[in-house]
Parts: structure tokens; C-alpha cells; sequence
């Protein structure tokens, strides 16, 4: 049995879906599911059932995602901080966890969990990989650039999230995809997660939509800055090579275009020599925490 | 059908987006009436009040920047204080104050205003706060850094009552860190995206250098050590972010540092009244960071 929820939208839920369809649609969200211990007091239960109504409006806001045709999630469950809390509560979270997600490895979409997660230490461990393809002779000093500090984040193979949802009325990040998130559309809401309805979500889309090509032009211009950053990179490193060589640093433009080319081409096969190595690093690590579990 | 659906679509987003633009651009008009309404008050309160002996305190501003004030009536008694020291009180009022405040504007197409940012970072400063950032994502004011400066040296004066440029003759011309400057007791920074991923990606390559050196290795970084080597190692995290704007994003400010700050948005930087301004910092006084328990 599926552990998304199964169900249809109503009718009229899907009315309004087809009317927010017809403008961009995000492909991945990312929520801050806040408020379960709220809930929990609100509602008067304890936490542990407010935790396990979170996880319940998890897997229903899923079958809306799915619905809307939004085919990747991320979720912020648990947070290295969060390993501050009572060892019932922690203990109680990760048995839940443990319960829920095992379902989910049976669903056809992308649902990413960030678990004993946070943004610094994933951009710091990033920072290391890049260090050790260095060390390794797999790159260059000159190859580390945001590009490939982002190919070494642990969610390299997501695209950034479009949007950003925070639930509860909180009003920060709490170290969750610092780097992906910078340009993404945040939404605060003041619902709490397990309170959350399709009417939320459906604001938070159109949200989205109207920041849509003002987010859209400032990607771009980062973008274009990035790449002129990087020509001009190498432009410089070519002039040196040039330079060393004995040749007129801006004498024959076809021969410093093929220098550019070499080296940018030199430099791609480089990263993804090294990303691959990365993976291959990772793979083992995962199969050896998998073995020594066991 | 999907014709229908995209009809409805465009008249709903026909009526959202004027809503946010209508919204914003009262606030510019009201902004502007209430400055109006509040001379017309003040000129009649004085013509009435003057045969009976009282006066009116009139403040040490010119030009537009005298409706960012609020002008108390004045009763017989000892003059009020100057709003300078009526700001220092209100901030000290607070339960919390944001030690770095960080103020990200996201203007759409128009320029920033300079003198409109100037007067908001003056409020700041009178208000308590000790770090102020300056953040927009075209690096406009990094380029006009001067420009900027020069424009809060004016307010300081004009809303303050302060001249601050004889405080700090040296730092102000320094050259190493141009884009900083220190006036009476607040620090002001102004940053672009280059303080931000590009960062990060420096102090990567500062840490190879290290690495090179045979100083550390690769497997030694860890948070502590990442941070340290970022540009603003030595100054606070900002608590607080004032993002002005139709844009609903950070837009690529100081991704790193702004893992525990409190974003609050404001439509526009354009005439932001001084009961706006405060309520962002009561908002953010009153916010509770649980910091993961």
C-alpha cells in the first residue's frame, strides 16, 4: 500500500489546480515542516502525535505535489541541532522516521529528506571534497569555483529549489539549503505543518509565480556574472601561458581562442574525472555504513 | 479547456499583481499625504497654540526627511528630547535589538534611492544597532560606495544632529576596507553577491593554500574553520534582515551567515515611516529562536 496518500483532488481542488497550472510551475519545492509541537499543545496530545500528524501531512502533501505535477520534494526532518531535545523526543522521531520512510522507497518521485542535516556543515564537507580532489591531483587550485562547490553538495543531482516553504510564522532558514535557496522564492507561512491544506499550498505556488521572471532575470544575471568571471579567468591564465612562452600576449586571436578552448576543455575533463571519484567515495562510504549496520 | 483555464489564470494574476504594486505604491502616496497631513497639523496646532504661550518643537531637519519624524505636541515644561535620544530610548525598549542588521534591497527596475537607504541606515544607528549591511544583488551600491556615504554623513547631520565626519577622519578614507565605515559608534558595510557564494569559493582556495603549505590537510576543515576564513570573520551573524522589495528572496545575501536571521520583508525602501521601521525591529524582538531544541 502506498504510504502517499491515495486520493484524487475534489473537484473543485482540481479546478483551482488546473488554473494554477496554466501559469510556471515550480519543479521543486522544499518545506521547513514547523509547528508539530505547537500543533501537539494546541491540540493538547503529545508531541510524539503531533510528530506522527506531521508526517501524516507530509505524505498527504505529496499526493498534491504529485498532482500538480511537481515531482521533487525536499524536506528539512531533522536537524543536527535537533539532537538537543530530549532523548524520548529524538528517540521517538528517528523510530517514526524509521517507520514512514521505508514505505516511500516503493513511489515514483523525488523526495529528498535532510536528516542530522545542516547547510554549513554540507557546504563545509563540499569545501573538504574539493580540497581532497586537489590533493589527489584529480584538480586544479584554479578548478574550485561555485559551480563545482555546488556539483560536490549532497544535493547534486536536484536542481535548486524553486521555492521555499517555512510553515508556523518563523521567518529563517535554521541552516537548511543556504546555498540552493539564495535564489529561490521563500514563502513564510503562519500555518502550522500539520495544519497545512491545499489552499496553502496553492498560495505558495502563486507566490512563486509572481516572483517568477523577476527571479528569473536576477539567475541570469548571476549567471552571465559567473561566466564573465570565468572568462575572464582564464583570459588571464592564457596571457600568462602566452607570456611564458615567449609569444605576443595579444597578438594572434585565433591562437589565443584555441589556448581558451584547451583550457576550458582541460578543465571539464578534469571535474568530471573528479566527480566521478567523488561518487564512487561516497558509494563505498554508504555501502560500508550499510555492512557495518547490518 | 486549458484556453479557460489560462483565461482565469491571467485575471487572476491581472488582479494579484497590481494588488502588491496598488499596495506599494500607497504606502508611497499615503506616505507622502501623512507627511502633508502632519505639516498642515502642525501649522495649525501652532497658529492656535502660539497666543496661548506654547510652542511648538520644530526639529533640526530639512527638505523631505522631516516626515520621517514624529512631531509630539509640546506642552510647557522643559523642551523634549531630541528625537535622536527619543530613538536611543525606543531602542532600548526592546527586549532584543539585532546586533548586525542586514537591509537587502530588491528594487525591481527602478534605481535604488540613495538618500531614502541613507536615512533608513541613520534610523538604525539612532535606534542602537551597532552593524549595519547595505545589500543589493547588482552590487549598485558597491559601485557608488561614496555616493552612499557620503548621503548617511548627510542624514547623520540633518536627522541626528551629528557630525561624525570629524569622529573619524582616518577610517573614513582608508583604503584597505573603502566599503566600511565607522561613524559615531555604528559600523556601516556595504556588500554585493561577491561577499556571498564568491566568497565561500575565496576562502576554499585560501584553505588549498593552506593545504599547499602544509599548514593543514584537507580532511582538518570543519565549520569553525570555514567561517574564520570568510571576510566577515570578526563580525556578528545578522539577526535581523530588512528586505524591501516585490522580489521574495535573499537574492544571494551572505547565504553562509544568514542561517539563524530573522527575515522580515517591507514592500519598499522608498519613504519608510519610522512606525514601520520599528515595528520590523518589535517583530523581531518578539520572535523566540528555539536554536533546534
Amino acid at each position: 500500500m502506498s504510504w502517499i496518500k491515495e486520493g484524487e483532488l475534489s473537484l473543485w481542488e482540481r479546478f483551482c489546480a488546473n488554473i494554477i497550472k496554466a501559469g510556471p510551475m515550480p519543479k521543486h519545492i522544499a518545506f521547513i515542516m514547523d509547528g508539530n509541537r505547537r500543533y501537539a499543545k494546541k491540540c493538547q496530545v503529545e508531541r510524539q502525535e503531533g510528530h506522527s500528524q506531521g508526517f501524516n501531512k507530509l505524505a498527504e502533501t505529496l499526493r498534491w505535489c504529485l498532482n500538480l505535477g511537481i515531482l521533487e520534494v525536499t524536506v528539512y526532518a531533522f536537524s543536527i541541532e535537533n539532537f538537543k531535545r530530549s532523548k524520548s523526543e529524538v528517540d521517538g522521531l528517528l523510530d517514526l522516521a524509521r517507520q514512514k520512510f521505508t514505505c516511500l522507497l516503493e513511489e515514483q518521485c523525488f523526495l529528498n529528506v535532510c536528516f542530522a542535516y545542516t547547510s554549513r556543515h554540507e557546504i563545509t564537507n563540499a569545501v573538504r571534497e574539493m580540497a581532497w580532489g586537489v590533493e589527489q591531483g584529480l584538480l586544479d587550485p584554479s578548478d574550485i569555483s561555485e559551480s563545482l562547490l555546488d556539483k560536490c553538495l549532497y544535493t547534486n543531482h536536484s536542481p535548486h529549489p524553486d521555492i521555499l516553504i517555512r510553515t508556523s510564522g518563523e521567518v529563517r532558514l535554521s541552516d537548511f539549503l543556504l546555498w540552493q535557496t539564495s535564489h529561490s522564492c521563500l514563502v513564510f507561512q503562519p500555518v502550522l505543518w500539520p495544519e497545512y491544506t491545499f489552499w496553502n499550498l496553492c498560495e505558495a505556488i502563486l507566490q512563486f509565480q509572481m516572483n517568477h521572471s523577476m527571479l528569473q532575470k536576477a539567475r541570469d544575471m548571476y549567471a552571465e556574472e559567473l561566466k564573465r568571471h570565468q572568462l575572464e579567468r582564464d583570459q588571464a591564465a592564457v596571457t600568462k601561458q602566452l607570456l611564458r612562452e615567449g609569444l605576443q600576449a595579444s597578438g594572434d586571436t585565433q591562437l589565443r581562442r584555441t589556448r581558451l578552448h584547451k583550457l576550458s576543455a582541460r578543465r571539464e575533463e578534469r571535474v568530471q574525472g573528479f566527480l566521478q571519484a567523488l561518487e564512487l567515495k561516497r558509494a563505498n562510504w554508504l555501502a560500508r555504513l550499510g555492512t557495518a549496520s547490518a | 479547456m486549458t484556453g479557460l483555464y489560462e483565461l482565469v489564470w491571467r485575471v487572476l494574476h491581472a488582479l494579484l499583481c497590481p494588488h502588491r504594486r496598488l499596495t506599494s505604491w500607497l504606502r508611497v502616496r499615503f506616505g507622502t499625504w501623512s507627511w502633508i497631513w502632519r505639516r498642515c497639523y502642525r501649522a495649525a496646532s501652532a497658529a492656535v497654540l502660539a497666543p496661548l504661550g506654547f510652542t511648538l518643537r520644530e526639529p533640526a531637519a530639512v527638505g523631505r526627511n522631516r516626515r520621517h519624524h514624529r512631531h509630539p505636541l509640546q506642552g510647557p515644561g522643559p523642551a523634549a528630547a531630541h528625537p535622536r535620544l527619543r530613538w536611543r530610548a525606543d531602542g532600548r525598549s526592546l527586549e532584543k535589538l539585532p546586533v548586525l542588521m542586514g537591509l537587502v534591497i530588491t528594487a525591481d527596475e527602478q534605481e535604488p534611492s540613495f538618500s531614502d537607504i541613507a536615512s533608513i541606515v541613520v534610523r538604525c544607528m539612532a535606534v542602537g544597532i551597532s552593524y549595519i549591511s547595505v545589500y543589493d544583488h547588482q552590487g549598485i551600491f558597491k559601485r557608488n560606495n561614496s555616493r552612499l556615504m557620503d548621503e548617511i554623513l548627510k542624514q547623520q547631520q540633518e536627522l541626528l544632529g551629528l557630525d561624525c565626519s570629524k569622529y573619524s577622519p582616518g577610517f573614513a578614507n582608508s583604503n584597505d576596507k573603502d566599503d566600511q565605515v565607522l561613524n559615531c559608534h555604528s559600523i556601516v558595510k556595504v556588500l554585493s553577491p561577491e561577499d556571498g557564494k564568491a566568497d565561500i569559493v575565496r576562502a576554499a582556495q585560501d584553505f588549498w593554500q593552506l593545504v599547499t603549505q602544509q599548514q593543514k590537510r584537507a580532511t582538518d576543515l570543519d565549520v569553525d574553520m570555514l567561517d574564520r576564513l570568510l571576510s566577515s570573520n570578526g563580525f556578528p551573524d545578522p539577526d535581523l534582515v530588512l528586505k524591501f522589495g516585490p522580489v521574495d528572496s535573499t537574492l544571494g545575501f551572505l547565504p553562509w551567515q544568514i542561517r539563524l536571521t530573522e527575515i522580515v520583508s517591507l514592500p519598499s525602501h522608498l519613504n519608510i515611516s519610522y512606525e514601520d521601521f520599528f515595528s520590523a525591529l518589535r517583530q523581531h524582538a518578539a520572535c523566540e529562536q528555539r536554536l533546534g531544541k
